[in-house]
């Protein structure tokens, strides 16, 4: 609790001390109704969403695996999520760049065997930016899902089998439910870490994809006006916890419906 | 709280005492550190300046020399703000240190110390910003792609994707991409400050959807035409050497190419300011600003300097006596003033479909 007070309480008390810089609110009255950085802050959330959904129709079989697989596979399969994570993440992007681009590997590959006659636009756009940073987040999503995975009482699904039930009605009314939390708990992680993204969309997006994490590191670095770039934090963080909410509502009704 | 103001008191005397204390020793030598700290862009460079600079000090004075990376002006301004300085010296890029000393955030340069005599006049005269270097950016072309006696010369034809079909590249900043917007529309280097900012953008309208990559690192902007993302573009003249240098098939414009300098500073307050302008006074030397120019291809400004340089490099510096007459400085003071809005304006285009 001391760790929490000295070590994120307290900075983000004098942040919000800093957007108000001496007593204006000019600071958020700018950053609530400028299309610039309304306008980023939502296409910020809509990424932040996208990347979630990717990272969660991926990662969920993924963590299945993991949890269901016989003895040396669920460790094989948990390094090959790990070693990635251990990447610096300058590197991951810059490989994507040579897989993804217009004379990249993987568009090479699809005009040499025929299959298309022109580039896919796969690299400097939204495609670029999502399969990076989905890339990079995945396992957020695949361990908190995974370790859920591993505490659910199989007795349960043998018991609906032994009942009658088919397969698909397994998995949604039983084994789904029981992961929930698990994935409440990926979602939550993916969401908030994606918000914050910065150059990883910078690089792949070609600059066409502005994130609102690149828009405040350019208020504090580049022009110090770290009024405004506190007030735009703020606000970055109101909405995060807003997300979450609303997020944990969902699930919890859900969670209780089961 | 009597005792509260006590304490108060107490420390501002305290602090005065500290503060004059080094005044009372007067122009002795304060004693040597063990290491000081410069802070320099990392990457390629800080070899270099290892080699030219860093070593040099060392054997001079006795004083290792820690460096460290990236060059951050937030950094700067919050290390000054705290007290709490790490940094003898910090490189500082041209547009920034313009805010930085307008921030109160170096020390005075002792100009008895550092000698500027052989740099150029207008350098002369320097309070807190000490002129470490010149680059520019400069159009660059692949060579398998633009032939000699059909490739763009000037951003007029930079711009004309019908003449020179193919994807560019570009900073993602208005800083240089406004003025050649300029420049293609007809205004002439010494009419484009105080820029036409609308003019410009209505330039740019014209090429945006051209611009395959906006980039915003420096190796990128070079690995961009590499990889064949863009053929034709803009970039650092030291990143497009490097590449040169090592076979790649690309050639630099240098006609219409803009000129900055990079930086050198004093952080307001830093305990090692001393050993600061010293050290500021041997990167002001003609050879070991050859010494510099030689690995890096970014040459210093000391006018001399270039009898320390090889001669094989000396068609890619921007200051050669064949490149620097085709060239023009940005005026940095216009983009302290204007950079935020600007740039601001900059990201609402960027973001128009």
């Amino acid at each position: 609790m001391a760790f929490l007070l000295a070590f994120y309480l307290v900075p983000v008390g004098l942040l919000l001390l800093q957007s108000v810089e001496g007593g204006s609110l000019a600071a958020y009255d700018k950053a609530l109704t400028d299309g610039l950085y309304v306008g980023v802050l939502l296409d910020t959330m809509l990424i932040a969403a996208y990347v979630s959904i990717v990272c969660l129709l991926l990662g969920y079989p993924v963590a299945y695996f993991l949890a269901a697989a016989p003895a040396p596979w669920p460790t094989v399969g948990i390094i090959f999520v790990l070693l990635p994570f251990w990447t610096s993440i300058l590197v991951r992007t810059y490989g994507w760049m040579i897989l993804l681009g217009r004379n990249g590997i993987i568009n090479r590959l699809l005009l040499e065997s025929g299959l298309i006659s022109a580039p896919f636009p796969l690299l400097n756009n939204m495609t670029g930016v999502l399969i990076g940073m989905v890339h990079v987040l995945l396992p957020y999503m695949v361990f908190p899902i995974y370790a859920v995975m591993r505490r659910v009482d199989t007795g349960l699904v043998s018991a609906a089998e032994g009942l009658g039930a088919p397969g698909w009605q397994i998995f949604r009314r039983v084994y789904f439910p029981l992961t929930l939390p698990g994935v409440l708990a990926g979602v939550t992680l993916v969401y908030i870490l994606s918000i914050g993204f910065f150059i990883t969309p910078a690089l792949l997006g070609g600059g066409k994809v502005i994130m609102i994490a690149v828009l405040i590191e350019m208020q504090v670095r580049q022009f110090l006006n770290w009024s405004f770039a506190a007030a735009l934090s703020a606000v970055l963080l109101a909405a995060t916890l807003l997300v979450y909410l609303v997020l944990r509502r969902l699930f919890r009704s859900d969670l209780q419906w089961s | 709280m009597p005792k509260l103001e006590r304490i108060t008191v107490g420390a501002i005397l305290a602090a005065l005492a500290l503060y004059s204390a080094p005044v009372a020793y007067g122009q002795a030598e304060p004693p040597k550190p063990a290491q000081i700290v410069v802070n320099d862009s990392g990457g390629a460079m800080q070899n270099a300046m290892r080699a030219a600079f860093y070593a040099e000090f060392e054997k001079r004075y006795g004083i290792k020399v820690v460096n460290t990376s990236p060059v951050d002006l937030g950094k700067l301004q919050a290390m000054v703000k705290s007290d709490n300085i790490e940094w003898a010296v910090t490189e500082i890029g041209g547009q920034d240190a313009i805010l930085a000393e307008k921030f109160g955030l170096f020390e005075p340069l002792d100009l008895k110390v550092i000698d500027l005599s052989n740099y150029p006049k207008h350098l002369q005269n320097r309070k807190s910003v000490f002129p470490k270097g010149v680059y520019s950016t400069v159009m660059g072309y692949r060579t398998d792609v633009f032939k000699e006696g059909s490739r763009p010369k000037t951003w007029a034809e930079f711009w004309d994707v019908q003449k020179f079909p193919g994807p560019r590249t570009m900073q993602n900043a208005p800083i240089d991409n406004l003025e050649f917007a300029l420049l293609a529309d007809g205004v002439t280097p010494d009419k484009l400050y105080p820029i036409d900012v609308d003019r410009a953008f209505k330039k740019l309208d014209q090429i945006k959807k051209h611009v395959a990559v906006w980039w915003t690192t420096g190796a990128q902007s070079a690995q961009v035409l590499i990889d064949k993302e863009a053929v034709l573009g803009t970039a650092w003249n030291g990143r497009y050497y490097v590449l040169i240098d090592q076979g790649a098939p690309i050639a630099i414009e240098w006609n219409q190419g803009v000129m900055k300098e990079s930086s050198f500073g004093i952080p307001k307050g830093a305990k090692d300011a001393y050993w600061g302008q010293k050290f500021l006074s041997l990167v002001a030397e003609a050879k070991a600003q050859g010494v510099y120019a030689n690995i890096i291809g970014y040459p210093g400004l000391n006018l001399e300097a270039i009898k320390f340089t090889d001669a094989k490099l000396i068609p890619f510096l921007p200051t050669s006596p064949e490149n620097f007459p085709k060239q023009w400085w940005t005026d940095l003071a216009w983009w302290a003033d204007n950079g935020p809005a600007v740039t601001e304006r900059w990201s609402r285009w960027m973001l128009q479909k």
